[in-house]
């Protein structure tokens, strides 16, 4: 038993994505034993969330998941929304719909840079970075900033849609898919990223399900579970796309996956921009003073896919101003605790890789 | 007439054997001032590479263009604070980036630059066994990384520094397969085979031409040499923090990141040497040094390219791939050079 | 309309083939411009709708304390000032903490005459003690402040 070494790898680590500690039992080059330790980056967001407004409690949700801070929102508002009563404007859930399918482009884009880095690939990080910049540039002439929008208020958004951001977004959508193939393809007709890639890590069916895990990691394991899906929120159920699948389970099946998805998330942006509904885009009875004057009481728990995965919020109120209690149900989180089953007994660089492609980001899972 | 007359014929006065060490010892100084100024180019030149390669413009602050910038940071890494680690074996922990680097020194002064105009030759040193010797110095380098790993102290540096071991003994055999290669091909020609010159001179055409698998070999031979992505696993800054030079710090630092680049630098003087031709080329009686110099230059270019666009191999699957695929194919390559020099007599 | 896809493994191919591709396609970004922008010298055209310094009319302010109240992180306080107003009676205004401010806006959106009000001058340096910026400052012309 004392032939094994043990290392601490992070938090401050070059690949551990922010700052997850693994506690590794070392047998030269493979891992015996897997202990995630987190809990660094706690920054107490649900008692926070319990402290202020209803209105104000977007702020923490947008950090969270801070790469895709637009499906935090949604996912928030979906409860906030249904437990205060405020239902949003048509045009509204179609700009929603809009900004989180674009923002789910920009998370898959970090997380398929970051994963190259994980790699040794050092330069399509850059090439993801940059269509990246684009999205975000266009999320500052809607929201006004790069990260954390705060763009969607209870019953609707902050700002409108104008017709120069859609021409925008239709200029991007134009030229993205070329560029994604190019990109795609420096990683996909790579035979050292398919050696290292295809078979590794494979997580089965009903394993994946006992451990909760849901988003890109259960869809590559073959399970077709998506809440746009299941159960359609927004206005998911008017538009057309395909939840990508694969039975590999592997590496390479979640890679697939997740470039699947910016495809289909761009297939959905391409149909949402050009169906956004005239019509106002908040509801007056959030508005100005009336913003920290909504009551709910009652319980309410909503479910969203984000991009990591199955994103759901529970709120509780008492009828005041104020929520009782916030709980996030936040999919990394579940993600990450199945990693000590999957990277056991593998390689050092393979429990890098595994890791990879679980699209850790650490806001969401210490909240 | 060479570098080392011309010297000798200012020091005369000094006498024969005063004279002579006078001028080996100003020519050592200048081959070193040249080597250290080509390899700060050199880093310069990958880090812009790389900006423009990832449509960025890299260093353009310090200087016009960023061209003072690795001053500045050699300036830096001189100023910085040397943190030693408490637990280290301090010889070999202050000596490893030292050997690192010697290794890499001494092997560029044996490799031929051909005569630059009316300078002569400007090759520092001649020997019968020249390949041999530079093969040598450049195995110098691992025992570096390997103490430098093992003094650490640290997780991270001995797993580097096994790992770095661990691919060493697997592409070496090829790169000696492939460069036995090279010489039995100039045996047919020449009589002293294992002189780089003569290896120069009996290419009438180029060896990477009539050896498309020796120069494969060599080249990955040289990749896994100058440990770069996609053979980095010594180093993997994403897996081991930076493998065995991750308690090094300022200077020492500094040393083994030279080494890196040096590496890279003499690993395509050497391929250009021994599978392009070296210095051979029109008007090579005046410009010799300069098509050696284009010529590594068009090598390391591709080097970065290949260091810029591929993934890291896994460590198993590289000695796998060192033992079970390289050293066959160098094993054929072999065979098929004896065919074209014994049968066809080339 | 949502439906299921299965996604299929990318095909086995010859080896090297694609890595020498995949090398072209990154050589090839050699001629393309780069997408970086020199700062200080290179300014980009910040939008419109880009925030964060936040302003104050000072006339219009009614020192209702909504945007005290609705700030995530207190980074407004009100504060006592001198100055004459009669829609303000009560003579506080508020400042604002930019070492906390996360620029959310929603003291924007609450405040009931428009008084506060995000811009997108953008270029606030300072040094550590003076991140809090008293109503006067926040009243300066937006031009001013431009540097």
């Amino acid at each position: 038993m004392s032939n094994l070494v043990e290392l601490n790898m992070g938090p401050q680590h070059p690949s551990m994505h922010g700052v997850l500690r693994l506690r590794l039992k070392l047998d030269g080059e493979i891992v015996r034993e897997i202990e995630p330790i987190i809990g660094y980056l706690h920054r107490n967001a649900e008692k926070l969330c319990e402290m202020d407004y209803f209105c104000d409690n977007i702020v923490y949700f947008d950090r969270m998941d801070y790469v895709g801070a637009m499906n935090m929102e949604v996912g928030f508002l979906e409860a906030a929304e249904k437990l205060l009563g405020v239902e949003p404007p048509e045009r509204a859930q179609w700009i929603r719909v809009v900004a989180a399918e674009l923002n789910r482009i920009a998370a898959h884009l970090v997380w398929m840079g970051a994963f190259g880095l994980d790699l040794g690939m050092l330069t399509p990080f850059f090439y993801c970075f940059i269509e990246r910049e684009k999205i975000l540039n266009i999320f500052v002439e809607l929201s006004g900033t790069r990260q954390q929008y705060n763009y969607m208020s209870i019953g609707g958004v902050y700002q409108d849609i104008t017709p120069k951001i859609i021409e925008e977004i239709k200029e991007f959508i134009k030229q993205f898919p070329k560029k994604l193939e190019e990109i795609a393809n420096l990683f996909l007709k790579n035979d050292i990223f398919l050696s290292r890639n295809r078979g590794l890590g494979v997580i089965e069916k009903e394993t994946a399900i006992s451990y909760g895990v849901t988003g890109p990691i259960l869809r590559a394991s073959g399970v077709p579970y998506d809440v746009r899906k299941e159960e359609p929120y927004l206005v998911y159920d008017k538009l057309n796309f395909d939840i990508p699948v694969s039975q590999k389970g592997d590496n390479l099946a979640r890679f697939m996956i997740r470039l699947e998805e910016i495809r289909q998330s761009v297939k959905i942006v391409d149909q949402a921009i050009t169906k956004i509904p005239d019509g106002p885009y908040f509801n007056p009875k959030a508005k100005k003073s009336l913003m920290i004057r909504l009551r709910g009481e009652g319980e309410v728990y909503a479910r969203t896919e984000s991009s990591k995965g199955e994103f759901g919020v529970y709120i509780v109120g008492d009828g005041g101003v104020k929520p009782y209690r916030v709980h996030v149900r936040s999919p990394t989180f579940k993600n990450l605790s199945i990693i000590p089953a999957v990277a056991k007994d593998k390689m050092i660089a393979d429990l890098i890789a595994i890791l990879g492609t679980f699209d850790l980001v650490f806001g969401e899972i210490d909240r | 007439m060479s570098l080392l007359e011309r010297l000798f014929g200012v020091f005369s006065f000094l006498g024969h054997d005063l004279g002579y060490a006078v001028s080996y010892l100003i020519q050592a100084v200048l081959y070193l001032i040249v080597i250290a100024l080509l390899l700060i180019l050199m880093i310069y030149l990958f880090r812009k590479f790389m900006a423009r390669l990832q449509q960025r413009l890299g260093p353009n602050r310090v200087g016009k263009f960023g061209s003072l910038q690795l001053i500045a940071d050699a300036f830096k890494l001189l100023g910085k604070e040397s943190i030693l680690p408490s637990e280290r074996d301090n010889f070999p922990f202050v000596v490893a980036p030292m050997m690192v680097l010697i290794g890499l020194m001494l092997a560029f002064v044996l490799i031929p630059y051909g005569s630059l105009y009316w300078i002569g030759s400007i090759t520092a040193t001649h020997s019968a066994v020249s390949v041999i010797l530079i093969f040598a110095l450049m195995a110098i380098m691992p025992i570096g990384e390997l103490l430098a790993g093992v003094s650490s102290h640290n997780k991270y540096a001995l797993l580097g520094a096994l790992r770095a071991v661990a691919k060493d003994v697997s592409f070496e055999v090829p790169m000696m397969l492939s460069l036995l290669a090279v010489v039995m091909m100039a045996s047919a020609r020449v009589s002293t085979p294992l002189d780089m010159e003569s290896l120069i001179s009996a290419q009438f055409l180029a060896y990477g031409i009539l050896q498309p698998l020796g120069i494969f070999l060599f080249f990955i031979a040289m990749v896994a040499r100058a440990s770069y992505t996609p053979f980095d696993m010594g180093e993997s800054d994403s897996e081991l923090v930076s493998g065995y030079s991750t308690e090094y710090t300022g200077m020492r630092f500094a040393m083994f990141y030279i080494g890196m680049f040096g590496t890279i630098l003499l690993g395509s003087t050497l391929l250009s040497t021994l599978y392009l031709g070296g210095y051979s080329g029109p008007f090579s009686s005046s410009i010799g040094p300069i098509w050696v110099f284009i010529k590594a230059i068009i090598l390391v270019l591709i080097s970065f390219t290949v260091w810029l666009s591929l993934p890291r191999i896994r460590i198993d699957k590289f000695v796998n791939f060192g033992w079970k695929y390289l050293l066959p194919v160098s094993f054929i390559n072999l065979i098929l050079v004896g065919i074209l020099t014994l049968g066809l007599g080339w | 309309m949502i439906g299921v896809k299965e996604v299929e493994d990318p095909k086995k191919r010859v080896p090297l083939i694609g890595m020498i591709g995949g090398m072209a396609t990154v050589g090839k970004h050699l001629f393309e411009k780069p997408v970086t922008v020199q700062y200080p010298e290179q300014r980009r055209e910040m939008p419109e709708r880009f925030r964060f310094r936040i302003f104050l009319k000072l006339d219009d302010c009614v020192g209702c304390t909504l945007c005290e109240q609705v700030c995530p992180n207190g980074s407004i306080k009100m504060q006592p000032v001198d100055r004459e107003n009669p829609r303000n009676k009560r003579k506080i205004y508020p400042d604002v903490n930019f070492g906390t401010c996360t620029v959310c806006r929603n003291c924007q959106e609450i405040c009931p005459t428009d008084a506060i009000y995000l811009t997108n001058v953008f270029e606030t340096s300072r040094t550590r003690n003076s991140f809090t910026y008293s109503p006067e400052e926040l009243a300066l012309e937006e031009d001013k402040v431009k540097k």
